[in-house]
């Protein structure tokens, strides 16, 4: 958070005293304040729920990485590499180009297209940030200088909205509700679990079949099947849901903590990749990065988690597995209560988890094994911070929530982070420095 | 969760019950002479209220309108009993710009209200002079609101106390362009000392109040504040309870208490004794599903409940969480609500005042109001579009007054940036009712905290007098009950912190003014 702070206080003082050079905002400072806006919109628009929230980090960082990458000697395009992603518009290698115009245009533009359908407040905060940034990044520069600097950042924006729309992710209506589906029936599968009508079916059944990033298809990472669906004593799965149960009677204040750390809703936190994307700011300030690390990070996260969800919605809907509220209502304690929200969509795998075991994957490639570190990113909401000796181990914290939470079986968890391990191998296999 | 077991397999068994009169309601908007709006930009995308009171005497229902940018508007009543409503626009001393919500109290037991003015700015206390003229509250009340996005507000008189303890419930911080979630300002407790005010107390911590309500949820006789906070722009939030004992700070019901952990775009309050079981079920309006609730236990000892509720919004259908006409499937957004017993058949029927917040596309555009009856079985059904009043105005408040005072509540409804629309309801057939307003010597001249009990066949109708609630706007004066078939009723009053008067019957279809250690006076417009 210190980054986003630095640059919170920039753009104060860019606004307040009509700033001179040294009151530009810089690069870094940019990416930091647009991510605190783009997780603040996340949380605050209603079709981002959190597959369609992993794509709009994507899309974003994919972006900020193309701007940045055109303008650095160490960088490369992901064009050719992420599937259909076709060169981004060059430069021009005579013109001079500021870095700060270039990527504030990106990000501005970016935002503005994916968040499109945010409510008044985004509106308003959308546009006066870009209106605000915008004056404050072309502050002192010479106008051709700012000018054509802000058309290249628009122009590699363009070309990665225009990519963005033809993923099948494009178009969220009803927030993602379907108005029809075929909603099979029988033991085992899923069966709505919320009162509200929007969602008596299921969140994004098609999701798994988007255009992925950095892997094959939504099929490249399957699981094995869930333990055999039964309803007697001694089965697997009985004994799964009694794992739930009992843990739900003898939580532990320790155990509460972690469900609603990691509890993510949408609507009322930035959603579980955002909750990543906000670890990795803070590592990468630990880390003090720089601008190109910021960038390769920020977009190999989002492209792995995005993926992740993409796989992750591919084997949800092929197992279309129930709730344990479901089960253990019918089968083993009619009072059942779980501690979260169990959420609208098939059980397994677990998305957190598969979103989580490849955050911690491409995270610890990238920033190192034991990265210890702090996580504040709820602090604001009055969760304090959580301590991790690594990425992996808040993966597996994170993923554990959800039998604490009540909402997952142990399978969907364990196989949940297996995937998200398979997932994240390929947006680490992609080459981003020359 | 046992009561609401209770409840499921009761409504899984019970055989539907005869249903409710559809009232019918006439839109008199363009005859009416009404026309007010509720102006401005995204600093009014909240608030919109209107207040019902008495400010001419007369006995019929003034009409005060927030005006948004545009200032606030007083209406004087000028329909006959059972007539076609007429209003006119009179210069009262309200004519403020930035108002966002009104209610009614009478601060100074003076018989002539005062009124509550919410404002983007500093919310303003007038005193009522009589007349439906009102002037700023003298120097020597001691009130003082600092500048904020004001949004809520209710009233009690604590016991022992001369003069009203007020809450008022704010908003964002208006001046955050770029991150105003989590910037939700404190709201104020402001108590009395004396027959002045204290300086205002913050309530830390607040959520970006849009409801609040002083109410007897335990009937213990000493009031909590419930908080409805908009769950868009906290951050660690929930919905509060604010436990109130005199003389003492307030404090927070806990989750250990029983109060639950909820989360929802809070946007109003109504509250009503709907199983007649002697505690208020609370409706709570939202975006989407919107609650219901009940408290999870009434212990049959005679012990005070824990501040637990369920909501059987759902079983009981008053969820009302998408339009149910004009084809679009989008979730709503509900602000003010409020009970009234519209077809007189003693089952107070919910109106649910909706519209998009601004141009939300993942939210209805053309979202109606809400007109549920509450049936014999406990269960609601949606007739706003029957009955005639199925707006697709983008509506904020409203009230459910007698405007004509011929024993059927009419409608009133405010929309934002689009003029005010009002209903006279001509049902026929309908039951009996009673009309009754409560006045006490000494202060809390309408005894606010009071309990109105009537005895019917099937038991005792319970309803709390209260300053508060709805979406940025309240009434003062008549309270209306519902008799259904019954030609008479044994009414009771319960007086705030006092003794319970003695039951007496009243013949039904009649106006009484009702008082301490006095018989009921009988009352007749003009």
């Amino acid at each position: 958070m210190k980054m986003l702070l630095r640059g919170l206080a920039t753009l104060a003082l860019s606004a307040g005293l009509a700033g001179g050079a040294e009151a530009r905002p810089g690069p870094v400072e940019l990416m930091d304040i647009n991510t605190r806006l783009a997780l603040e919109l996340v949380r605050h628009t209603p079709t981002t729920s959190p597959p369609v929230a992993s794509r709009a980090f994507a899309y974003l960082y994919v972006a900020a990485y193309e701007a940045v990458a055109g303008g650095s000697p160490d960088l490369l395009s992901l064009a050719g590499q992420l599937r259909d992603l076709d060169a981004p518009p060059l430069r021009d290698p005579a013109a001079a180009y500021d870095e700060a115009v270039v990527l504030e245009a990106a990000l501005s533009t970016v935002i503005a297209d994916l968040f499109a359908n945010t409510g008044p407040t985004g509106q308003r905060a959308m546009a006066r940030m870009a209106e605000r940034l915008g004056e404050a990044t072309a502050e002192g520069l010479p106008p051709e200088v700012a000018g054509r600097s802000r058309a290249q950042g628009e122009a590699v924006a363009r070309h990665v909205l225009a990519w963005a729309a033809g993923d099948g992710g494009a178009v969220v209506e009803n927030m993602g509700f379907p108005l029809a589906h075929d909603l099979a029936k029988g033991p085992g599968l899923w069966v709505p679990t919320s009162r509200i009508v929007q969602q008596q079916l299921p969140l994004l059944p098609d999701w798994g079949g988007n255009r992925t990033f950095a892997m094959p298809d939504g099929a490249a990472c399957p699981l094995p099947p869930p333990p055999a669906y039964s309803e007697a004593e001694g089965s697997a799965f009985m004994a799964e849901a009694r794992e739930v149960l009992e843990t739900r009677r003898t939580l532990t204040e320790e155990q509460r903590a972690i469900a609603r750390f990691w509890s993510d809703d949408p609507m009322l936190s930035p959603t579980p990749p955002g909750h990543w994307i906000a670890i990795a700011q803070q590592a990468l300030d630990a880390r003090d990065a720089d601008l190109d690390l910021r960038a390769e990070v920020l977009a190999r996260l989002s492209v792995a988690m995005a993926d992740a969800f993409i796989g992750c919605w591919h084997e949800k809907y092929r197992w279309n597995l129930l709730r344990p509220v479901t089960y253990i209502r019918d089968h083993l304690d009619p009072a059942f209560e779980p501690l979260l929200i169990t959420p609208p969509f098939p059980e397994y795998p677990s998305g957190h988890s598969t979103q989580s075991g490849a955050a911690a994957e491409v995270l610890t490639a990238l920033l190192g094994e034991g990265f210890a570190f702090a996580d504040r990113a709820h602090e604001e909401d009055g969760l304090p911070a959580r301590h991790f000796p690594s990425f992996r181990a808040a993966a597996e914290e994170a993923a554990l929530s959800r039998l604490h939470g009540g909402i997952h079986f142990r399978s969907a968890i364990e196989r949940g982070l297996d995937q998200g391990r398979c997932v994240a191998a390929h947006a680490i296999a992609l080459r981003m420095r020359r | 969760m046992r009561r609401l077991l209770l409840l499921a397999a009761f409504l899984a068994t019970a055989v539907r019950a005869e249903e409710p009169l559809v009232p019918r309601f006439v839109e008199e908007t363009a005859t009416a002479g009404l026309a007010s709006s509720y102006d401005g930009d995204w600093e009014y995308m909240v608030g919109g209220g209107v207040a019902a009171l008495d400010c001419s005497g007369d006995g019929f229902p003034d009409l005060a309108f927030a005006g948004g940018a545009s200032p606030a508007s007083l209406w004087r009543n000028r329909s006959t009993r059972g007539g076609p409503l007429r209003f006119l626009k009179v210069e009262s001393g309200i004519e403020i710009p930035a108002v966002t919500g009104a209610y009614p109290l009478d601060v100074d037991a003076d018989g002539r209200p005062d009124l509550m003015l919410l404002r983007q700015g500093e919310s303003r206390l007038l005193r009522g002079l009589g007349d439906c003229r009102f002037e700023p509250a003298p120097e020597g009340w001691g009130f003082r609101a600092p500048s904020a996005w004001s949004s809520a507000f209710s009233a009690t008189w604590e016991a022992g106390q001369d003069w009203p303890t007020l809450a008022l419930g704010t908003y964002i911080d208006p001046a955050e362009e770029f991150f105003p979630w989590g910037s939700c300002t404190d709201n104020l407790l402001v108590r009395p000392e004396g027959r002045h005010f204290a300086a205002p107390q913050p309530l830390k911590p607040s959520y970006c109040a849009l409801s609040l309500l002083f109410t007897d949820w335990d009937r213990s006789g000493t009031p909590s504040l419930r908080v409805s906070n908009d769950r868009e722009y906290y951050k660690g939030g929930q919905e509060q309870l604010w436990r109130l004992a005199p003389a003492a700070p307030p404090r927070l019901a806990t989750e250990a208490e029983g109060w639950a952990y909820l989360r929802i775009w809070g946007m109003g309050i109504a509250s009503r004794d709907l199983d007649l079981d002697g505690f208020p079920e609370y409706a709570l309006t939202s975006m989407a599903d919107n609650k219901l609730q009940t408290l999870v236990e009434v212990p049959a000892d005679g012990r005070r409940p824990r501040p637990a509720f369920v909501d059987v919004a759902f079983p009981r259908g008053a969820i009302a969480q998408r339009p149910y006409t004009g084809g679009d499937v989008r979730p709503s957004t509900a602000w003010h609500a409020e009970f009234a017993d519209v077809n007189n058949d003693a089952r107070p029927d919910l109106f649910i005042a909706k519209g998009n917040v601004d141009a939300m596309p993942d939210f209805a555009a053309k979202d109606p109001n809400n007109l549920l009856l509450l049936r014999a079985d406990g269960t609601f059904r949606e007739t706003g579009l029957e009955a005639g009043v199925a707006s697709m105005a983008t509506s904020r408040g409203a009230t459910l007054a007698d405007l004509n005072l011929d024993g059927l509540p009419d409608l009133v409804v405010t929309n934002r940036r689009a003029p005010a629309q009002v209903w006279r309801n001509v049902t026929a057939g309908t039951g009996h009712w009673l009309q009754l307003r409560l006045e006490q010597p000494g202060p809390n001249r309408d005894a606010i905290g009071a309990w109105i009990e009537m005895r019917l066949p099937d038991g005792v109708h319970a309803r709390e007098v209260t300053v508060g609630g709805g979406h940025a706007g309240g009434a003062l004066g008549w309270w209306h009950m519902g008799l259904g078939p019954e030609a008479a009723a044994e009414v009771r009053i319960l007086w705030p912190h006092g003794h319970a008067g003695p039951w007496e019957r009243l013949p039904a279809d009649g106006f009484f003014v009702l008082s301490p250690d006095a018989p009921a006076r009988p009352w007749q417009p003009g």
